[in-house]
C-alpha cells in the first residue's frame, strides 16, 4: 500500500517536471515562431516595431495557445466527469453549436468584425447551455442523461439555425467567414483579446479546483452525492454553467477547436491511470500543450494561415481511436 | 508684296513651330495621359458590325461543346459577372432571368432597373432548375461552379454555357464567347478592345515609375488576402503595385496573420470593394499601426457604387486605373481615372455615372 503511494508520489513528481519541460518548451517554441522576422537583438536595441509585434501579437498568441488549451482540457475533464462519459465535450450540452450560431448571425447580421462576432460567439453559446439546462430542469426524474438529451436536441437547433445562416449569407465575404470561424485559429489574438479568456479560465480553474471533491461524488453516484447532503441539481448546473463559461470565453476569441476538450482528459487518464485533482490539472496542461503545437503547425506550415482544428483533430483522431480500441479490448478480456 | 507674304507665312510657320516645341516640352509630364484619352475613348465608340454565321458551334470554358441553330432571343444568366457583361453588350432586353440576390447590384439598378425583378434562377450554391426550366431561355450563362447543372439543363433541352472568367485572358476570351453566341460579336470586340488598349495605356503611363507595395485586404476580413493566383493581384499589377501577398499560392482568399502584414510592411493597403469594415477600422486597429500604409494614411476601398472592380467583370480595368490614380496620382489623375469611368459605362452600359 504504502509502496505504491509512494510510486504514485514518484509518479506524480516525475509527470510534474516532465509537464513543466514540455509547457517550458512548446511556450518558448511557440513565442520564437511567427512570420515578422523577430530577433533578440531588435527587441533588446529597442527597435519599436519589433517591440509592438512581441507585445501586441507574438507573446499574447503563445499565452493564447496555454490558456485555450487548458480552459478546454479542463472543461472536457469535467463534462465528462458530470454525463459519466468519456465522449462527453462542449457539444453535448450544445454550446458549440450555440456559439457558432451566434458567430454566423453576427458575420450574417450585424458585421464581421472581430469583437462583434466574439461577443456574439459568447451569447450563442451561453443561450443555448441555458436553454439545454431549462429544458433539462423541466423534465421530471432529471438526471445527467436528461441534461445530454437536452442537448442534443439544442445542438440539433443551433444546427439548423447555422445552416439557415450559411445559406443566407453571401458566398463571396459572409460564407467565407463563417467557415473559417467554425474551423478556428488564433490569428487574430492580440493583446486586447486575451484579458476575457485569461480571466474567465483562472477563475474557473480554481473554483473547479476547490469543488473537485464534489465533483468526483457526482461523477461516482448521485444517490451517494445527495446522502452526503450535497443538492445535486444546483451542484450539478453550477458545475456545467463554471465549464461552459470557460469554454464560451475561449472559443469566441478563437473559434471552434475540437478535439482538445475531448482528448487531453484520457491522455491525463492513461498517464495517471486515475480521477484525482492531478489527473484534472494534467488534463489542463496536455491540452495547453497539444493546443500550442497545433498553433505552431497552423501558423508556419505554409505562409498564409491554416486553421488550428486541422492539427488538434489530426493529432486527436489517431489517439482517439488507439483509446478507443484499447478500451474496447479490456472490455473483451 | 510677294515677299512680304512669303516672309508672313514664313514667320507664321516659325512661330508655330516654336509654340509647338514649347508647348510640347510644358505638357510632357502629362503625355501619357493625354494621348491615353484620345485613343482609348475613341476605341469605346467603335462598334463594328461583325455577322455570326448559325448554326454556330461553340466550346464554352468548361470545355462542353454547345450548338446554336439561331442567335438567342430569350437569356437567362446565373452569375453575376455574365449578367454584367451581357447588359454592356446591350442585351438587357432579352433577359428572361438572372441570378438571387439581383437587387444587391447596384450596375443592374443603374443601367436596367428592370432586370432587378426578373425571374430568379438561384446561387451558385443553390441553383433553380425549376425555375430556369419555366423561363425557358434559348440560351442560360453559368459559372463555372454549376458545371454539373449544365448537363443536368442540356437533358432538360436547355442550352447552357459556362462561363470562366478567372484571369484576364479568360475574361476577354469569355466576352469574345458571350458576343459570337448572342449575335453581338462587334460590340464584344470593342469592348475587348477597350479593356486592352486602356490596360496597355495604364501600363505604359506608369511604366519606368517606383512600384509602391501594396496589400490587398479581402471582403470577409483585414486578414484575408488575393496571393498570385488571383484576379487581384493582376489588379495591382496593372496598376503599377507590387503585391505583397504575391507570394501566396492559393487559389481562393488565403488568410494571413497581423504578424505577416506587419512583416511585408505595404506601403498601401487597398481594400476588396465588398468588404463589410471600412477604412477606419484599418486605420483604428492598432495591431496594425505600425505598418507603413497607417502610419502614412495610405488606406482606400475601392468604390462600389457601380460595381466590384475587384471582381473579373467587364469594367474591371477600372480598378486598376483607380488604384493607379492612387498609387501614382501625377502620372494617372484622379480626373482622367472619373472620365474612364464615365465614357465607360456610358458606351457600354447606357447610363452616366454619378461623380
Amino acid at each position: 500500500m504504502f509502496k505504491n503511494i509512494n510510486n504514485y508520489r514518484n509518479k506524480i513528481i516525475l509527470l510534474s517536471v516532465m509537464w513543466a519541460l514540455l509547457l517550458i518548451a512548446v511556450f518558448t517554441w511557440s513565442v520564437l515562431t511567427g512570420q515578422y522576422p523577430l530577433t533578440l537583438k531588435g527587441l533588446l536595441s529597442g527597435d519599436t516595431m519589433s517591440i509592438m509585434v512581441f507585445k501586441r501579437l507574438r507573446l499574447p498568441r503563445a499565452i493564447m495557445g496555454i490558456i485555450g488549451g487548458f480552459g478546454l482540457s479542463i472543461s472536457g475533464y469535467v463534462y465528462q466527469m458530470i454525463f459519466k462519459n468519456p465522449l462527453a465535450s462542449p457539444d453535448v450540452v450544445g454550446v458549440s453549436s450555440g456559439a457558432s450560431a451566434g458567430a454566423a448571425f453576427a458575420i450574417v447580421a450585424v458585421s464581421s468584425l472581430t469583437p462583434v462576432v466574439s461577443i456574439s460567439a459568447f451569447a450563442g453559446g451561453i443561450i443555448a447551455l441555458v436553454i439545454t439546462l431549462l429544458v433539462a430542469y423541466l423534465v421530471p426524474g432529471r438526471n445527467s442523461y436528461t441534461i445530454v438529451l437536452a442537448g442534443i436536441a439544442i445542438h440539433s437547433v443551433a444546427q439548423t439555425i447555422l445552416m439557415f445562416l450559411k445559406l443566407a449569407a453571401d458566398p463571396e465575404k459572409q460564407l467565407a467567414s463563417i467557415e473559417y470561424w467554425i474551423m478556428g485559429s488564433l490569428n487574430g489574438v492580440s493583446k486586447d483579446s486575451l484579458a476575457i479568456p485569461f480571466f474567465v479560465t483562472c477563475a474557473g480553474f480554481i473554483i473547479m479546483t476547490l469543488l473537485y471533491r464534489q465533483i468526483l461524488i457526482l461523477s461516482i453516484s448521485e444517490d451517494e452525492a445527495a446522502a452526503l447532503g450535497v443538492n445535486v441539481t444546483i451542484l450539478r448546473f453550477t458545475i456545467l454553467m463554471i465549464a461552459t463559461l470557460i469554454v464560451s470565453s475561449i472559443i469566441c476569441v478563437t473559434g471552434l477547436i475540437s478535439f482538445i476538450g475531448l482528448i487531453a482528459p484520457h491522455i491525463a487518464r492513461l498517464l495517471t491511470k486515475r480521477n484525482d485533482r492531478f489527473t484534472y490539472i494534467s488534463s489542463g496542461l496536455a491540452g495547453a500543450i497539444i493546443m500550442t503545437l497545433a498553433d505552431i503547425f497552423a501558423r508556419s506550415v505554409s505562409s498564409s494561415e491554416l486553421p488550428v482544428s486541422i492539427f488538434t483533430s489530426l493529432l486527436g483522431a489517431p489517439l482517439l481511436i488507439i483509446l478507443l480500441i484499447k478500451a474496447n479490448k479490456k472490455e473483451v478480456s | 508684296m510677294k515677299n512680304f507674304k512669303r516672309l508672313t507665312a514664313l514667320f507664321l510657320a516659325m512661330l508655330m513651330l516654336v509654340f509647338t516645341v514649347a508647348c510640347g516640352n510644358s505638357t510632357t509630364a502629362n503625355k501619357g495621359t493625354e494621348e491615353t484619352t484620345t485613343s482609348a475613348f475613341d476605341v469605346m465608340s467603335q462598334f463594328n458590325e461583325i455577322g455570326v454565321s448559325y448554326p454556330l458551334t461553340v466550346t464554352d470554358q468548361a470545355g462542353r461543346t454547345v450548338t446554336f441553330e439561331k442567335a438567342p432571343e430569350k437569356i437567362a444568366s446565373s452569375y453575376y459577372i455574365s449578367t454584367s457583361l451581357l447588359l454592356a453588350l446591350g442585351l438587357q432586353d432579352k433577359l428572361v432571368g438572372i441570378e438571387a440576390k439581383a437587387n444587391t447590384r447596384n450596375i443592374y439598378k443603374l443601367a436596367a432597373p428592370a432586370i432587378v425583378s426578373l425571374p430568379n434562377m438561384g446561387t451558385a450554391k443553390e441553383f433553380n432548375t425549376e425555375a430556369c426550366v419555366a423561363a425557358a431561355p434559348d440560351v442560360v450563362f453559368l459559372p463555372m461552379k454549376l458545371k454539373a447543372t449544365a448537363d443536368t439543363l442540356e437533358s432538360l433541352g436547355i442550352k447552357a454555357v459556362v462561363v470562366n472568367p478567372e484571369d484576364q485572358s479568360l475574361l476577354e476570351e469569355c466576352i469574345t464567347l458571350v458576343g459570337k453566341i448572342t449575335n453581338t460579336a462587334g460590340r464584344a470586340d470593342a469592348l475587348n478592345n477597350s479593356i486592352e488598349t486602356f490596360l496597355a495605356d495604364n501600363k505604359a503611363n506608369v511604366a519606368g515609375e517606383n512600384t509602391p507595395s501594396v496589400y490587398l485586404a479581402g471582403n470577409s476580413s483585414v486578414l484575408s488576402t488575393a496571393g498570385s493566383k488571383m484576379y487581384q493581384d493582376t489588379l495591382l499589377t496593372n496598376a503599377g503595385g507590387k503585391n505583397v501577398a504575391s507570394e501566396l499560392t492559393d487559389t481562393y482568399w488565403a488568410n494571413v496573420s497581423y504578424e505577416q502584414i506587419l512583416a511585408w510592411n505595404p506601403d498601401y493597403i487597398v481594400i476588396a470593394a465588398d468588404a463589410t469594415y471600412s477604412v477606419d477600422d484599418i486605420l483604428n486597429d492598432a495591431n496594425l499601426a505600425g505598418c507603413n500604409a497607417v502610419k502614412n494614411k495610405n488606406v482606400v476601398k475601392l468604390p462600389n457604387d457601380i460595381e466590384a472592380w475587384d471582381s473579373p467583370v467587364p469594367g474591371s480595368f477600372l480598378g486598376s486605373i483607380y488604384i493607379a490614380s492612387v498609387l501614382h496620382p501625377e502620372k494617372v489623375t484622379k480626373d482622367f481615372y472619373e472620365t474612364c469611368v464615365t465614357k465607360f459605362y456610358e458606351s457600354f452600359y447606357g447610363f452616366t455615372p454619378a461623380k
